[in-house]
């Protein structure tokens, strides 16, 4: 049985910088492996431990996601082996095209129990990819996981919504994206790092799926930041309990804060 | 020359900055504002491996190359130059020295401990009248019977107060000269050693800091590193690797500084514009710029040549001149640009300063390294 961990090799946004005209660039952000990705390795991770299953990585996107930092970055993180279908024509995918290659991956390595994602991709953050690969698949999809168990027959899932813990139990396969704050994803401990080289990395090539991989899938992103909300507030008191007083009634009265709740 | 980590090196240094980020940083000014050391975090570093980064997986450490050690001891000081400090000394100055010089029954029983962290390390050189003198320490180590008992007093030494093995350099021979120096690991445990009261310092103020007392201290002839006599050559060896050690140390220092300069510089406003639009703080980034850039190659040359097999001790010693003053420099540059808010405990530049000012005295002064520099070049 595999549990695959579908991740993105993304422009890192820490790294994205605001143009004069508020445009946000990220050609000059170094690419990095998702934090939300990586917190579904986490949680993947101990799920695999904990039935003998083999975790598996699959990275779909342009030929940086097949560089060796990009699969050992993945690898350190503790997956087993990582498959890649990288290729200029997936560089700048849609959710629809990335899912689509996702779902021929998937299909290619077989025996595959459980798909899990990210909460969302940095780059892009449409939340649309685990979605479109469930429905590609035919398979059970859901979204804000929060805890997995699983059986020879059964997924017991746990997903934290606005008015409550939410356990659904159903039979796998399935694709389940895992909320940002599922589990803590702790830095790879350098014997991990060191690891990730002796770890299998199998490439697949775009030419062997059937598919239009052409120009219409693709997206040209120009996101605009947004613009600053500076009001310039001056809170013209020397008593700093008053200027506090005032402080605190400006923010609940924006909705930024609030009294009488934990 | 153009210098390119591997994929390795990136991949560790993005894992020690996201430990930092998590679990270094928030008790930076924790530690300095209450003048004690991260006892909470030694485990944790001890799980990430980077206490047995300069061990070898035989022994139970995660046995990277130095370079990557010296990326994560930048990573880490770039947020608190005094967990730098403890990890340094710890696997750079004490570690390093075991695996070298070390018997077979030494390595095995520290080497595995100090990867864990449940043993810490302390270098034991410096006494009140050997300083840059090294060679003039007085501690002395005399054989009785199957035992050597010491006899001295060590001060300035980092992690004391908790080291659980001492690294002691003692006289085993009456004559003057380097010959008659030799080197012993010491269990805190050990009859007859006292451990003196932290100093109160001017930075990295965490870092535990004691004088020993040696009052007829007994160690077993098996606690001897090296051979007899060895002990001044172990401590010299130790410390071409220590000088790169605080020179990524002062370079991490300054980098926190530069990175906390350009983010103020961005959002604080004045003459109605972002100072980073005025000239005149535009050019001191340029120079911190400049000077992390100088600094951090020096230091990574140091480190790349060690782990080549190839002699580092001139470059080591440069990286260290350079980078010391160097961090001086770029932490007062970022405290000038944060003006009178640089000045305050609500930011972390005036710790930085303070903290920086070290990396030109211990492990070698600065004139000590241009001594060493010197007698390179006029070889």
């Amino acid at each position: 049985m595999r549990i695959v961990v579908a991740h993105k090799w993304a422009a890192d946004p820490q790294e994205a910088i605001v143009t004069s005209d508020g445009r946000i660039d990220q050609s000059r952000a170094q690419p990095c492996l998702s934090e939300y990705d990586a917190v579904a390795i986490a949680l993947a991770r101990g799920l695999a431990d904990s039935v003998g299953a083999e975790l598996v990585g699959l990275s779909v996107g342009g030929p940086e996601a097949a560089s060796p930092l990009a699969t050992k970055t993945a690898l350190a993180r503790g997956l087993d082996s990582i498959l890649v279908l990288a290729d200029q024509a997936l560089a700048s995918a849609d959710s629809t095209t990335t899912a689509q290659a996702l779902a021929a991956a998937v299909t290619e390595l077989g025996d595959v129990a459980l798909v899990l994602t990210g909460d969302c991709s940095i780059d892009r953050g449409a939340r649309m990819t685990p979605a479109v690969l469930g429905g590609l698949l035919g398979w059970v999809t859901l979204t804000e996981v929060s805890a997995l168990s699983l059986d020879r027959t059964s997924l017991t899932v746990e997903r934290e919504l606005e008015h409550g813990r939410q356990t659904l139990v159903l039979s796998p396969p399935a694709v389940l994206a895992v909320a940002a704050g599922a589990v803590e994803a702790p830095a790879p401990g350098m014997r991990d790092v060191l690891a990730a080289a002796r770890k299998p990395v199998r490439q697949l090539a775009l030419d062997q799926f059937d598919g239009d991989w052409g120009p219409l899938g693709q997206v040209q992103d120009r996101t605009l930041a947004p613009a600053p909300d500076r009001r310039g507030i001056v809170i013209a008191t020397t008593d700093p309990t008053a200027a506090a007083a005032e402080l605190i009634a400006r923010l609940e009265r924006d909705g930024l804060t609030w009294a009488g709740r934990p | 020359m153009p210098f390119h980590l591997t994929d390795e090196q990136e991949i560790m240094r993005a894992a020690v900055r996201q430990f930092a980020e998590a679990e270094v940083k928030p008790l930076a000014a924790v530690l300095d504002r209450e003048h004690r050391p991260p006892l909470e975090t030694i485990p944790k570093l001890a799980d990430l491996g980077v206490l047995g980064m300069t061990i070898p997986p035989d022994y139970g450490g995660s046995g990277t190359d130095y370079l990557s050690f010296i990326l994560a001891l930048e990573e880490l000081a770039r947020v608190c130059a005094t967990t730098a400090v403890m990890v340094e000394v710890h696997a750079s100055l004490v570690a390093t020295s075991i695996l070298h010089f070390g018997d077979q029954a030494q390595k095995t029983r520290y080497l595995p401990e100090l990867a864990a962290g449940r043993l810490i390390g302390a270098f034991a050189l410096t006494e009140p009248g050997a300083g840059s003198d090294a060679a003039a320490l007085t501690t002395r180590a005399e054989v009785d019977g199957d035992d050597f008992v010491l006899n001295g007093q060590k001060i300035f030494i980092t992690n004391g107060g908790f080291a659980g093995v001492f690294l002691v350099l003692a006289k085993t021979s009456p004559e003057a000269g380097s010959k008659s120096i030799s080197a012993f690991l010491v269990d805190r445990d050990r009859p007859g050693l006292s451990v003196g009261e932290p100093e109160r310092k001017m930075g990295i103020r965490g870092s535990s800091t004691v004088s020993l007392l040696f009052d007829d201290l007994r160690v077993p002839r098996s606690a001897l590193l090296g051979q007899l006599g060895q002990g001044f050559s172990i401590a010299m060896r130790s410390l071409d690797g220590g000088r790169t050690g605080i020179a990524a140390q002062a370079l991490g220092i300054a980098q926190g500084a530069y990175e906390e300069a350009v983010a103020y510089a961005k959002q604080r406003v004045q003459f109605g514009q972002p100072i980073a639009r005025l000239q005149a703080i535009q050019w001191l980034i340029a120079d911190m710029a400049t000077d992390l850039e100088a600094g951090r190659l020096l230091v990574y040359q140091a480190a790349d040549l060690e782990d080549r097999g190839l002699p580092f001790s001139d470059v080591a010693a440069k990286a260290k001149l350079f980078c010391g003053p160097m961090a001086s420099r770029v932490t007062h540059s970022a405290l000038q640009i944060l003006g009178g808010n640089g000045y305050t405990e609500a930011y972390p530049v005036e710790r930085m300063c303070r903290d920086a000012r070290i990396t030109e005295i211990y492990e070698g002064t600065n004139e000590i390294q241009r001594l060493v520099i010197a007698r390179a070049a006029l070889r």
